[in-house]
């Protein structure tokens, strides 16, 4: 039996998405301006969309980019904020370094490793990297520093190594918090994504939403939009799923506010 | 009313082996300063001299604050004196080792760990096959009365419970020395009493040695051979005392023993006294 609540809670962001599109709808049919077309337009140029080789191509490409930067990101950035924890020393050497990038947006950086690295694969995915890096260092940093003392003496007590300690202890330990770092970084991947293939305008799904926009084909600027949007959405929630699986163990926390599983 | 297993007592009392007393755990003229965040130095213990014979069971009693966890840890490896040494069968100690096993007032377990999983974690470390150590883990955790709560994580039992899982994961990897600080503080008086009575039928079965925290002065007098009162600013040892009571104890038994009441009444007025003379000028 499925009670009304959880039905509710269930139905909810479908009802936002359906909610979005009427007033999308309705704003297109009072305003009637070119640039501006109906939401049943958009979703109809979809199809087209996702229906041509090229254009699955290009947005295959810049998943796989995603992909990439944020699993490289994620496999240097974790063991780097867990040490940074755990160890003064590292934490003072890289704490000004991350001060000084934090505030930068990634995408600035963008003009210099082009110059450096070209417009291809490398460099996109190198900007997916930094903007998805932050994040996850400072909450594995986080995570790794609020580990309780008294865990790794009674770690220390059984005989585990300072190696053993750290990837035994406080990276589980660590890992709700991780996830959650990880979770900001999947979103920030995606945005650091399109953003990367709008500066660099070679390929992705950035490069033919822009160029449609360059042509004046509305419907398929705005399909796009709802393509990547749906994407974000869906990696959200499978990683969502996967976090909760991970840490069943820990204290129940209130749902983040922008979880749609 | 019977009064009738008071004096059974002294019929049951068991032959003590008079094997001759063998230091265990050496700690010589240990002091600890820390860095208080007023920059102050603050004084925790100050000279402690104390020898614990192998398998004694040695209490630590003093007021709130007078460094009996600071004490434990250093014995334990964790925290380095500031002076002076400890010393375990002569060596000294350096660092946090299987031979002494901490049970924290904090639990410690690990959350992501299940009961089984916590009290296994030892043995498997220490190269215990998984079957073999599953099998003892399982035991050791029918022994501390939770059977049935083998998959169970840490955040779905009571603090009772999580108390008595932090026993079991530190006997699990059979340390030579149990430090427990204040293992039964946070417990219920039935639970409390319970796990006083299994915690001596453990130790008189196997004669590990125990260096045991509590500020509860008849916990001190039932369970140990020995009574470390310590006082407050600065930590330090006011006296020793030794409990001259049979073994095995029986809680019924030992309440209604006069000399077991003598030393209650005595130890807590050392313990007014000790506040008087401790209270801030
Ligand atoms: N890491 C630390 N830094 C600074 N001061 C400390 C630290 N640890 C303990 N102290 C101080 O040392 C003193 C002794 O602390 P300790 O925890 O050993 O007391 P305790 O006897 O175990 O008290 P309780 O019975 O409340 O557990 C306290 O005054 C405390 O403020
Ligand atoms: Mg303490």
């Amino acid at each position: 039996m499925i009670s009304s609540t959880t039905m509710a809670k269930r139905a909810a962001p479908a009802l936002a998405c359906i909610g979005l599109l009427a007033v999308w709808q309705v704003a297109s049919l009072v305003l009637k301006s070119d640039s501006f077309p109906t939401a049943i337009e958009a979703i109809r140029a979809i199809p087209d969309i996702l229906g041509d080789r090229e254009s699955l191509i290009n947005i295959l490409a810049s998943l796989r980019r995603m992909a990439i930067g944020f699993s490289i990101a994620v496999l240097v950035s974790m063991p780097l904020g867990l040490l940074m924890g755990r160890s003064r020393a590292v934490a003072a050497f890289f704490n000004p370094l991350l001060m000084v990038i934090y505030p930068v947006p990634k995408a600035a950086l963008m003009p210099i490793i082009m110059l450096w690295l070209g417009v291809g694969d490398i460099t996109k995915t190198l900007v997916i990297f930094l903007g998805v890096s932050l994040p996850v260092i400072y909450h594995s940093f986080e995570g790794a520093k609020a580990v309780e003392e008294k865990m790794l003496w009674s770690g220390a007590a059984m005989g585990l190594s300072p190696l053993q300690r750290l990837v035994r202890i406080v990276l589980p330990a660590a890992l709700p918090e991780i996830l959650t770092g990880c979770r900001t970084g999947l979103v920030l991947a995606l945005i650091t994504m399109i953003t990367s293939e709008m500066i660099a305008r070679q390929s992705g799904a950035g490069n033919i939403l822009f160029n449609a926009l360059d042509m004046g084909q509305y419907d398929t600027v705005y399909a796009m939009i709802i393509i990547v949007g749906a994407m974000g959405i869906c990696l959200d929630a499978v990683f969502e799923r996967v976090r909760a699986r991970l840490v069943r163990w820990s204290e129940p926390q209130f749902d983040l506010p922008l979880s749609f599983s | 009313m019977k009064v009738v297993p008071s004096r059974l007592s002294e019929w049951v009392r068991p032959v003590t082996l008079q094997q001759p007393a063998c230091a265990i755990i050496e700690i010589e003229r240990v002091s600890q300063v820390f860095q208080t965040s007023a920059r102050k130095d603050h004084l925790a213990l100050s000279d402690i001299s104390l020898t614990i014979d192998e398998g004694a069971f040695v209490s630590i009693l003093g007021p709130s604050g007078c460094g009996k966890s600071t004490l434990l840890y250093i014995v334990g490896g964790f925290v380095n004196p500031s002076s002076g040494a400890a010393k375990m069968k002569g060596q000294a100690i350096t660092g946090p080792g299987p031979d002494r096993g901490p049970v924290f007032q904090e639990f410690a377990l690990f959350p992501w760990k299940t009961v089984l999983g916590n009290v296994m974690y030892g043995p498997r470390q220490q190269g215990v096959r998984t079957n073999e150590a599953e099998a003892q883990s399982r035991a050791l955790i029918e022994m501390v009365g939770l059977k049935g709560y083998e998959n169970f994580y840490p955040k779905e039992l009571s603090g009772g419970m999580k108390q008595r899982v932090a026993l079991a994961r530190t006997l699990a990897y059979h340390p030579e020395v149990l430090l427990m600080d204040e293992p039964f503080g946070a417990l219920d008086a039935h639970t409390r009493t319970r796990l006083q009575n299994d915690l001596l039928n453990i130790w008189e079965r196997d004669r590990k040695t125990v260096l045991f925290v509590t500020h509860s002065v008849d916990e001190a007098v039932f369970l140990s051979d020995k009574v470390v009162m310590m006082s407050k600013s600065p930590g330090r040892i006011r006296q020793v005392i030794d409990i001259d009571l049979p073994r095995p104890r029986r809680r019924n038994e030992l309440l209604l023993d006069p000399r077991y009441q003598k030393y209650v009444v005595d130890i807590e007025r050392m313990f007014d006294e000790s506040d008087e003379a401790g209270s801030p000028s």
